[in-house]
């Protein structure tokens, strides 16, 4: 089945928008190599919250924050970080959410089934993770992980069908989606982030946890729908293996409201992840973000030169994302 | 929903033009708090704002007069006779005021004021800083024809030793040795108890009582002999204290200004954040801001709607911001590689940004306004190219990666630098530090957190540096507390600590020879620029900002800056306009 990408033509704000994220996309690949008399961490102590000034050539073009960092570089910083951060955050989420979701709508609580081996090796690792030291856990749990794979396929070909169960897939996933969205995002975040200083791998990990469960539940419904379709019917009555079916016929067809959906996550995990630099929570003033910097107004608040820049990017960035997710919207229902 | 939202905006309207309500004199008085006490342990003083709250809820021998900055007598009658025995004891003479009593009614007594001491050495309470303060009081002789009179025996003949040996919170004892088992032990014993020997039987059952009365948390369980009592604790928010109805200081004829305390309620905001605090001052949520930020102070100041409504006070204090060193880590173990680290500190320049030039900079810990200050060494500055020689000299070489390596160090240089979080200043002043170690190849680290995470860290020696503020005082002069080895994980963070150095501060503080007193200041701090367990930046003044219609404000250069128990509203006071 082939999918258009665009049955209408697209709107003039679209472009707009799709401009803007590009020229974002290309400030933050190439803020390393820019000519910028200033790092976006490095503190001018003879400029402290100064206004923006064009009149010196290596003057402070958009100003200085209370810290003395240049807003300017900030920005660029700023939209390095989410290059770095946040886009892989969705795209990691989102391939993690779409399989999760689309494996519990395709399956159910009763189409897969798993020898009995495996749920035995799965408690096992799980009392093996809960009872070894945490730095060496995924070393165990990679051993754990060959170990029972090994097993498993073993028994699989030798055993009979009875020593198999069902894997009851969908209330797995649908328990987590649950428990993840019980809680207020942003306090998860908090509580998640708010010990000791995270490294940007751990900060990726949280985001792609609390981003995951949107794509999953999205997919999963979706593919509630495709697998009762006609061509799946035929796949099936065809012979096809189940995980087939699953990879090469269901599963793009139950994604492709993620087209849609995507920007929609990077609105929202940027508007967290800025949230979390504006409470100043889990990271330094050395690391640099939209959010940081519109932080750094509250230590000075006649500082409107701080705001103005970040939070015009901001809005101008979620507004973009929500405009492309709106296009795609119509081409997912056209 | 539209006429919800009318009315509110009618109502913000309203309110932005009202006048303030006219303040009564039992109206409460609000203030400022930067952080949360944490606790009300009378022992552990844990930050300033416990140290305040605890001046509220128990008193002293001696206290702090903020009008003379001077210490002034408060549960002691006068100051204490001072007489000597020997090479090296001094004994003060104290005797209790006759009316002073516990909530109770119960008198305040010697033995009191013993067991208050006794508990200062007890294992198992938080009593380090305590000890260290006052380990140099070795006995308490009560005058058995006296109850309220007792002999201070100092192992010291330091000036100061008089007015110092009496600022800790006095504690009955009635409430926590109710069978008074402690006296039979004497309180040099219990200093000079082994820590490998277990504690006395007596001993271990009084900490038991004690830490069961849950004081961080629940202060109300001991009675206290101050004039206020804490009403309600909301943690991180909000602490309420409520004058006594029947304090008995204010039978005294002339109570003294360590003895009055006009307020009827005095309530503390915890705001960590300095323009919310500024914000809450001008919409008249707080009427005292002490230790204002320079750039708020100066915006304030330069308002003329707020100068209508605010009076502006500056002092100069004995804070010092100062950079520590983990010397416990085999990075930072040779004392060039403090050195060099010390060096890519910008003291002028920090002063200059954070605090627009007010402030001292010094050579140490003693400001250079005091008699004792080492005016022959040279001030701390900015200065890569000898950080870079001073690093070479401790063996560190760059490699080709552009990594400090050390030969017998597994890792590079790299540096933790710890500070609390909501600190503009120490902000600036660890982004300036790891601009300056780039440029020399060291990486930097900063980690910000909430006081209490930061506390706990440097306690632990989590980290390689930290920056952090020391309150000072002009009295006594006792650096035991943050620089001796028995000081290691309470007070003294950087783990320095030689039997020559704790040999020197034992005697600084029990010094009594104003010109040999001199001479030993002058060479420990020498000693502290040369082994650099410490860099001291610069003293920072205090700035105030109060309501104008507050009156008795008394502006110290002592902490917290002002005199809290003198605050007052005027008798009747018309309301003032708004802008």
């Amino acid at each position: 089945m082939k999918v258009a990408l665009f049955s209408s033509r697209p709107q003039f704000g679209y472009w707009l928008a799709l401009a803007w994220l590009a020229l974002l996309a290309g400030a933050g690949l190439l803020a390393p190599l820019l000519p910028l008399p200033y790092a976006a961490a490095n503190a001018d102590l003879q400029h402290i919250a100064t206004p923006p000034e064009w009149s010196a050539p290596s003057a402070h073009y958009l100003g200085t924050d209370s810290l003395g960092r240049d807003v300017l570089a900030g920005l660029l910083a700023g939209a390095r970080r989410l290059l770095v951060l946040s886009l892989p955050a969705v795209v990691l989420a989102t391939v993690a959410g779409a399989l999760a979701g689309a494996a519990a709508g395709f399956w159910g609580n009763r189409g897969l089934r798993l020898p009995v081996a495996v749920a035995a090796a799965a408690l096992a690792a799980l009392w093996w993770g809960l009872e070894l030291p945490l730095s060496s856990m995924p070393y165990w749990l990679l051993g754990i992980a060959i170990i029972l794979s090994l097993v498993s396929w073993r028994l699989y070909r030798l055993a009979a069908r009875w020593l198999s169960f069902a894997l009851p897939l969908d209330s797995l996933v649908l328990g987590i989606v649950t428990l993840l969205g019980a809680v207020p995002r942003l306090i998860l975040l908090l509580v998640l982030v708010a010990g000791p200083t995270p490294t940007q791998a751990q900060f990726l990990g949280v985001l792609i946890l609390l981003a995951w469960p949107d794509a999953a539940r999205l997919v999963r419904g979706q593919m509630l729908r495709v697998r009762v379709q006609p061509f799946v019917e035929a796949a099936r009555a065809s012979g096809l293996h189940a995980g087939r079916i699953w990879w090469r016929h269901a599963l793009p067809h139950a994604c492709r409201p993620l087209l849609a959906f995507a920007p929609l996550s990077l609105a929202s995990l940027i508007a967290l992840e800025s949230a979390l630099a504006f409470l100043g929570i889990g990271q330094g003033p050395d690391i640099v973000s939209w959010g940081s910097i519109l932080a750094s107004m509250r230590q000075d608040p006649t500082t409107w030169w701080v705001a103005a820049g970040p939070g015009v990017a901001l809005l101008a960035t979620l507004l973009a994302l929500q405009a492309v997710a709106k296009a795609r919207q119509l081409e997912v229902n056209n | 929903m539209r006429y919800y939202w009318l009315g509110s905006l009618f109502a913000l309207l309203v309110s932005a033009c009202s006048t303030p309500a006219a303040k009564q004199a039992s109206t409460p008085i609000h203030i400022r708090w930067a952080r949360d006490p944490e606790t009300l342990d009378p022992l552990a003083l844990s930050n300033p704002s416990a140290i305040d709250a605890i001046n509220l809820l128990h008193l002293a021998l001696l206290q702090v007069d903020f009008q003379h900055n001077k210490y002034a007598p408060a549960l002691a009658q006068d100051f204490p006779g001072v007489r000597y025995e020997g090479d090296s004891l001094t004994l003060l003479d104290y005797q209790l005021r006759e009316a002073a009593t516990w909530d109770n009614g119960e008198p305040v007594l010697a033995t009191d004021v013993d067991f208050t001491l006794k508990l200062m050495h007890c294992p198992g309470l938080p009593n380090e800083n305590s000890r260290a303060q006052y380990g140099f009081i070795r006995q308490v002789r009560i005058d058995p024809a006296n109850p309220r009179r007792f002999t201070l025996v100092c192992r010291s003949r330091s000036a100061e030793t008089a007015s110092i040996s009496g600022d800790f919170p006095v504690l009955p004892e009635a409430a926590l040795d109710p069978a008074h088992t402690l006296r039979s032990l004497l309180l040099a014993t219990l200093q000079d108890w082994p820590l490998s020997r277990s504690p006395a039987p007596a001993v271990a059952a009084v900490v038991r009582r004690y830490q069961q009365a849950n004081l961080a948390r629940q202060p109300h369980n001991l009675p206290g002999c101050g004039p206020y009592r804490l009403a309600s604790w909301q943690t991180n928010q909000e602490l309420h204290f409520q004058r006594k109805a029947h304090w008995w200081a204010d039978k005294l004829p002339a109570a003294p200004i360590v003895l009055q305390a006009r307020p009827q309620e005095l309530v503390f905001s915890v705001l960590p954040d300095d323009a919310a605090a500024a914000l809450a001052l001008r919409r008249h949520d707080i009427d005292v801001y002490p230790q204002v930020p320079a750039r708020i102070f100066q915006q304030l100041q330069a308002s003329q709607a707020a100068r209508q409504e605010l009076v502006f006070y500056t002092h100069s204090s004995y804070d010092i911001l100062t950079v520590g060193f983990n010397t416990r880590r085999a990075a930072l173990r040779d004392r060039r590689t403090r050195q060099a680290l010390s060096r890519l500190f910008d003291p002028v320049r920090l002063l200059a940004a954070t605090q627009l030039g007010q402030g001292t900079r010094t050579v140490g810990l003693l400001p250079p306004s005091s008699s004792f200050y080492n005016d022959s060494l040279p001030l701390p500055a900015y200065a890569p190219a000898e950080a870079l020689a001073l690093l070479q000299q401790a063996g560190w070489q760059r490699g080709a990666d552009g990594h400090w390596r050390q030969p017998g160090l597994a890792t590079p240089l790299a540096v933790v630098l710890r500070y609390r979080a909501e600190e503009a200043t120490f902000a600036t002043t660890g982004l300036q530090f790891k601009s300056a170690a780039a440029q020399l190849g060291i990486p930097v680290t900063l980690l910000p957190a909430e006081g209490s995470v930061t506390t706990a860290a440097l306690q632990a020696g989590d980290f390689d540096l930290y920056i952090r503020l020391i309150k000072g005082s002009p009295f006594g002069l006792n650096f035991a507390t943050i620089l001796h080895s028995e000081a290691i994980g309470s007070g003294n963070f950087t783990g320095f600590g030689r039997p020559d150095t704790d040999r020197l501060l034992v005697a600084i503080s029990t010094e009594g020879n104003l010109a040999r007193k001199r001479q030993l200041l002058r060479r420990f701090q020498a000693i502290i620029q040369e082994e650099m367990p410490v860099l001291p930046l610069f003293f920072l003044p205090y700035r105030l900002a109060a309501t104008r219609q507050l009156q008795h404000i008394v502006p110290s250069g002592l902490k917290p800056g002002y005199a809290m128990t003198a605050l007052a509203w005027p008798a009747a006071v018309p309301p003032a306009s708004h802008p």
